[in-house]
């Protein structure tokens, strides 16, 4: 129960931040993916399954936050979501620098998962691609996971859990 | 569950593109953007310092890369302005040059670049990119753009020469006063400036009088101005006047000079002839 609570904690704490506090810190057209590395640390901390599952709803709520195709976000983070997890299983390392890897490469990933996702549903008048605006939201995010993961990891309750990153 | 999420994400995403705009996934988005927008109204607000903190930042970062690309640009302007103004001056070089010609067709003058000074501060020389090959020999006059005298040569080699300045302390030329034709000899006094020994001790002289040269000795030819007399001292048990030159040439700021050729010199200097 405890955890479920924490759970939709984060995400609603992570989609407010997302959608209020994100565009005031944007550098240039770059705004900070909060509930991407709210999900890849959430899926780091708890496993591929939980991973998906807040990658899931993370995107559900931005989409429906926005004008953006519903579901798109949320195919992406759920995707994101529970490879992230499973890496949880393959890395071994303590080292900070692992989560923000992660996240960036992530970032990309989500971005590509994206474009693919509209160019299927035929989607008109997409964004023009911009692989610099990719890499640019791949390291801000990479950046703000420094301060993101250590604060999930404090909530995050789970009794195997074994914080793999500090 | 993986594949079951994903498949509804598939489902949401077809659904939603098929509806229309007044379907309700999209309708359910008006509405959401309608709930959240007095909080961004709100945070927006309240972090304003905080965007503005990073439009600082972010500008700082681009006028770090605008200033060096402005300094790049002033260098570049900067050498374009200097290169024009070394054509200007050499331009009014050549024509001062081609005025002191004109105005002494008995010379058959050559105008040449000054390559070089030596480094040594006791020797006022300066070095020429011409020799004998081009017709340059031992003991010819040189000459400023404005038709001065500098000096002439006492070293030449097939594609340069070593000119004796006439603030050397080794020069010495055949002189006289212009306004009198008083004959003297202009010796150099190693620091700049070039004193008068007139041969008549009672002759007369002025401060401003000009001195040129008086062709005796042969090796410059008569009437090239020397300088202006600046100071005169008093006459000494000796009865010899200490008279100064300045001379009229700028010899510290010389680029191209002129010599001259014809008539070629007759003699050596003055030292082995006692006038020049």
């Amino acid at each position: 129960m405890h955890h479920r609570l924490t759970f939709f904690v984060i995400l609603i704490v992570a989609l407010l931040i997302q959608l209020t506090v994100a565009p005031e810190i944007s550098i240039g057209t770059v705004i900070p993916d909060v509930l991407l590395v709210a999900t890849i640390c959430w899926a780091l901390l708890e496993g591929p399954g939980q991973g998906a599952l807040f990658g899931f709803f993370g995107g559900l709520l931005e989409d429906i936050f926005s004008t953006a195709v519903l579901g798109v976000s949320a195919f992406a983070k759920t995707l994101i979501g529970y490879f992230g997890g499973e890496l949880r299983q393959r890395i071994v390392s303590k080292s900070v620098i692992w989560p923000m890897i992660i996240v960036f490469f992530g970032s990309i990933l989500q971005e590509l998962a994206k474009f693919a996702a509209w160019a299927m549903v035929g989607l008109e008048d997409r964004p023009p691609f911009s692989f610099g605006v990719i890499a640019g939201l791949a390291l801000y995010n990479a950046l703000i996971a420094l301060v993101i993961y250590p604060v999930i990891g404090r909530f995050a309750v789970r009794e195997e859990r074994v914080t793999l990153f500090q | 569950m993986i594949i079951t999420l994903v498949i509804i994400c598939v489902l949401l995403v077809t659904v939603y593109s098929r509806e229309s705009k007044g379907g309700l996934f999209h309708r359910l988005q008006r509405f959401s953007m309608d709930v959240v927008s007095p909080l961004q109204k709100g945070m927006s607000k309240v972090l304003s310092p905080v965007k503005d903190g990073i439009g600082f930042l972010v500008d700082m970062g681009k006028a770090r890369g605008e200033r060096n690309r402005l300094r790049e640009e002033v260098k570049e302007l900067e050498d374009k302005v200097n290169n024009l103004e070394e054509a200007a001056r050499e331009n009014e070089e050549l024509k001062k040059m081609i005025a002191v010609k004109e105005s002494n067709p008995q010379l058959d003058l050559v105008v040449v670049d000054v390559i070089g000074a030596n480094p040594d501060i006791w020797e006022q020389t300066i070095q020429v990119g011409a020799g004998y090959d081009d017709g340059l020999q031992e003991y010819m006059a040189i000459l400023s753009e404005d038709g001065s005298l500098v000096g002439r040569i006492i070293v030449c080699t097939a594609n340069s020469s070593l000119v004796q300045l006439i603030t050397d302390g080794k020069s010495s030329i055949g002189a006289k006063l212009q306004n009198n034709a008083e004959m003297g000899i202009a010796k150099g006094q190693g620091g700049g400036g070039v004193r008068l020994e007139l041969r008549n001790q009672y002759a007369e002289v002025n401060k401003g009088d000009v001195v040129v040269t008086s062709g005796m000795g042969g090796t410059c030819p008569p009437d090239i101005p020397i300088g202006t007399i600046t100071e005169i001292s008093e006459r000494s048990a000796d009865l010899s006047i200490g008279i100064l030159i300045e001379p009229r040439a700028r010899l510290t700021r010389l680029e191209k000079v002129m010599v001259v050729v014809s008539p070629p010199p007759k003699t050596s200097p003055i030292e082995a002839e006692g006038g020049g």
